[in-house]
């Protein structure tokens, strides 16, 4: 009986892992937060508001990372805070592409502190001192209409 | 003109550290008044400029004098940027000439390296090494500092991409290569620090302590050993680890910095001098006075920062938020306040991508004054408003105008979403400390009498 339940126990971690996409985070969908959950091995919690979801994922590093999801089911934003900046190969999803080609004129850089990257689909923005590091990155276009950026903290 | 940087001197003894040694010889003796006489100054001229490269706005640069331990092997290195937001020295390729240093052993005689990736995904990259460093007089004798860039080991640090065997990393962003140079992000020479080195020095002791004496986290860690070029990350007891100077500093003038800087015209100027004073009330020259004590958090910051009618709180340090509350970094080159759109009524608003000032605050109307600015310390130690001016920052560095050190210099602090008070913060860069005298107290040294800051504090 106990070796029954736990083979369904790995079956059913096995199919989370098997299931998590690829790429996870931000213009994913909102299973996607399962394989940032697992990258992070974080805490997940989730809050419903009325027109968004709050996934924060929260590890024993001090790590926290929220996303914010729409009703439609993708992650639209994402907020960071903690020591350090979290790996954002994993959580910028394919904006990863759009942070890694930004040119100067959409670059804001404050020497060795912090940088905003500002194009039509991505804003991102990241600033670290004393051993803290906050930041945030979001897709404009996947912002629903009725939500205010403010909303992302 | 770029052989100007810093001059290697070996074998030139700095004639007040020497001063010092001597009176350090003389102790144990009597208290004779010859004794008296041998008190090491404890000052250092500051400057404010464009730095070596030509290139900073509102750099704040020092002299510093490393040595061989014990010895009278010194490097005499100029333009080390003073920064409060960062702890330790590092100094940028080269700037040592021939004077060679003792590297930091551990596991084995494998050279310690250290690892930071900055918030602007640049990063710093070299080993720790043993030296006596002497600033304006006073000696903080065989302390670990940071060679960057002069790496034996792999010329990148382990990343979130390619992590050490036990999923340990540095580098959690890829740095952009249209943006940082080549290789990207590294900054480890004086072209791209602007600066000969960083003299860290502020409010804390080190800069990771007791989190990297075992390896207790593995996002963003800083200590490794390379053996054979494959990276591992380690801990380290604290005496091995990047630490402030100045709390290391031999005698009592070690528990902090009260650095005086002149007021410049609207317009700015092209330098300015002043002073460094080492040490708060353990001496006559570096007495508190009528200054505003302000307690810091446990983050170094002030944990809230009123402004017209809103609270800026720092929800990073108690873990609820992406706001940083404000703080004081000679480190940051404009007053990093709040956000355009909360500022519209004053006039304010982002410069233009494409113009002088991008990245900055550019003011419609003339000058912007944004009065009542209510600081807060910690636990309510320290309550005081300040007024600060935001003047365009498009006409204040365009072309023809040769200055570089601006006290009215402004930029949108965008460190959270959407640019609200929620998530901004209020930084308050070199233009802060133009015309005032403003002491950086250490957390964990000993506090002047009276004083309750357990994190540190901040006092003008």
């Amino acid at each position: 009986m106990i070796d029954y339940a736990k083979t369904i126990l790995s079956a059913l971690l096995v199919l989370v892992l098997v299931s998590a996409p690829a790429r996870a985070g931000l213009g994913q969908p909102e299973a996607s937060v399962t394989s940032d959950q697992l990258h992070m091995k974080s805490e997940h919690r989730v809050q419903d508001f009325q027109a968004y979801k709050l996934h924060e994922l929260t590890n024993t590093e001090g790590a926290v990372v929220r996303e914010y999801v729409s009703p439609e089911g993708t992650v639209f934003g994402i907020t960071w805070h903690g020591r350090s900046t979290p790996d954002m190969n994993q959580l910028l999803g394919n904006y990863v592409n759009n942070f890694a080609t930004a040119t100067r004129d959409q670059t804001q850089i404050r020497q060795r502190r912090g940088i905003t990257v500002k194009t039509n689909d991505f804003v991102y923005t990241n600033f670290c001192r004393m051993g803290v590091c906050t930041g945030s990155a979001y897709a404009p276009k996947l912002l629903p209409s009725n939500v205010s950026v403010e909303v992302m903290r | 003109m770029k052989r100007q940087f810093f001059s290697a001197a070996t074998a030139t003894p700095f004639v007040l550290g020497v001063i010092s040694l001597l009176a350090l010889a003389g102790c144990g003796g009597s208290n004779s008044s010859a004794a008296k006489t041998t008190v090491v100054s404890n000052t250092a001229t500051l400057t404010a400029g464009s730095g070596p490269t030509g290139g900073i706005v509102n750099g704040l640069y020092v002299t510093v004098t490393v040595c061989q331990h014990g010895t009278t092997t010194c490097a005499t290195i100029n333009n080390v940027q003073v920064d409060t937001g960062s702890i330790g020295l590092r100094l940028a390729q080269g700037t040592l000439g021939s004077v060679t240093l003792t590297p930091i052993l551990v596991n084995n005689a494998s050279p310690l390296e250290q690892c930071t990736q900055y918030g602007d995904t640049s990063y710093s990259w070299g080993p720790m090494e043993l030296a006596d460093v002497q600033i304006g007089g006073e000696t903080a004798s065989n302390i670990p500092v940071q060679l960057l860039g002069q790496i034996s080991a792999p010329a990148s640090p382990p990343s979130a991409t390619n992590p050490t065997a036990g999923g340990v990393s540095c580098l959690e962003t890829t740095p952009n290569p249209n943006l940082l140079g080549t290789p990207p992000g590294n900054e480890d020479t004086v072209a791209t620090l602007g600066a000969n080195g960083i003299l860290g020095i502020g409010g804390f002791i080190f800069d990771c302590g007791n989190s990297c004496t075992t390896v207790s986290f593995t996002v963003g860690y800083p200590y490794y050993i390379c053996p054979n070029g494959t990276c591992q990350a380690v801990g380290v007891p604290t005496a091995d680890q990047i630490v402030n100077p100045v709390a290391q500093f031999t005698g009592s003038d070690n528990n902090g910095v009260m650095i005086t800087l002149p007021s410049v015209p609207s317009s700015g100027a092209v330098s300015v001098s002043g002073t460094m004073n080492f040490g708060i009330a353990t001496r006559t020259d570096n007495a508190l006075g009528n200054a505003v004590i302000y307690a810091l958090d446990p983050c170094g910051n002030f944990p809230t920062v009123n402004f017209g009618g809103n609270p800026y709180t720092d929800t990073a340090c108690n873990n609820t938020g992406t706001g940083m509350g404000g703080f004081l970094d000679t480190g940051s080159t404009a007053l990093f306040v709040s956000d355009a759109n909360t500022l519209k009524s004053f006039g304010i608003f982002d410069c233009a991508s494409g113009t002088a000032g991008f990245g900055l605050y550019c003011v419609s109307g003339g000058t912007a004054t944004l009065s009542g600015v209510n600081l807060v310390g910690f636990g309510g130690v320290g309550s005081a408003t300040i007024s600060l001016n935001i003047n365009d920052a498009t006409t204040l560095l365009s072309p023809n105008n040769n200055n570089a050190v601006f006290n009215d210099l402004g930029g949108d602090s965008v460190t959270g979403g959407g640019g609200s008070p929620s998530t901004d913060s209020w930084d308050l860069g070199l233009p802060f400390f133009l015309g005032r005298t403003v002491f950086v107290g250490i957390a964990g040294t000993a506090m002047p009498a009276g004083v309750n800051a357990p994190n540190g504090f901040v006092a003008f």
